[in-house]
């Protein structure tokens, strides 16, 4: 069965920052041991959370289930005058993930970096 | 009548079965000749389709999910059948997407993704009981670009 690897890293933004690598397929079957890594780290104290999606080849509505779940869980407040996140941001999705993440209108609810450090930063 | 051979897959319709679909997808679409950009979303609808199957067809018991994917001219045809409880899509609601995330229900996409992954997206019931959702996309076979099975 597929399973999801993870790496976790702690920085240092504005606030610190958790940065959890994911690398694997998110679907229908893998999609929960994201929801609950990221309550994993949640419950530790993270408060903001860089979502690191460089080693997801494939993520289906599954995988937005559960990027809106961790939403939720940081009980996310939107920027004044946007919908757009200020505890959860994207690193790095390939362009078939990207492609699906604008068709989902989730652009709009979260900012998507291509470089950690300027990602980082932006917490 | 489509002369064009059909390459069948038949396998149980449980979650951790998706990655095998997948497979069977990208396998017969580079054998077909399928471009890359519409591979990736003929894999997410098909995906999406199979999972529907398997949560709210057959709730997660026993069942069996078959796929027929066939060359049509430049477009592909695949064809899901299952023996699940009958299903209709018009009954989904589209996701509101200009509504805070917050206030968005969870889920709800999967429907909303294959239409928006094909150029049709058919629901239909089978005779004796079962759905066949039909899905097709044009355009996308590039001639004289086939590769072997592999």
């Amino acid at each position: 069965m597929a399973t999801l690897n993870f790496m976790v890293g702690q920085e240092q933004g504005n606030v610190p920052v958790t940065v959890l690598r994911v690398e694997g397929d998110i679907d229908a079957a893998t999609h929960k041991s994201l929801q609950d890594k990221a309550a994993e780290i949640i419950e530790a104290g993270s408060t903001h959370i860089l979502l690191d999606l460089g080693g997801v080849n494939y993520m289906g509505s599954a995988g937005f289930r559960a990027i809106h779940a961790i939403s939720n869980m940081l009980n996310d407040g939107d920027t004044p005058g946007t919908m757009k996140s200020t505890h959860l941001k994207l690193l790095n999705p390939t362009d078939a993930v990207a492609r699906v993440i604008k068709t989902l209108g989730f652009d709009v609810y979260l900012d998507i970096y291509q470089d950690r450090g300027e990602a980082i930063k932006s917490f | 009548m489509n002369e064009e051979p059909v390459f069948d897959l038949s396998v149980k319709a449980r979650l951790d079965k998706l990655q095998e679909i997948r497979s069977f997808i990208d396998r017969v679409g580079a054998f077909l000749g399928v471009n890359k950009s519409a591979m990736g979303d003929l894999r997410l609808a098909v995906d999406e389709a199979v999972t529907n199957v398997v949560i709210h067809g057959y709730a997660q018991t026993d069942g069996i999910v078959e796929l027929h994917m066939q060359a049509d001219g430049d477009a592909v045809v695949i064809r899901i059948r299952d023996r699940a409880a009958s299903f209709d899509p018009s009954q989904v609601k589209v996701p509101q997407l200009d509504t805070a995330l917050k206030d968005r229900p969870l889920g709800g996409m999967g429907v909303f993704l294959i239409r928006k992954m094909t150029d049709e997206a058919e629901f239909l019931p089978l005779a004796g009981g079962g759905n066949e959702i039909r899905l097709v996309k044009r355009g996308v076979i590039q001639t004289g670009t086939s590769e072997s099975m592999v």
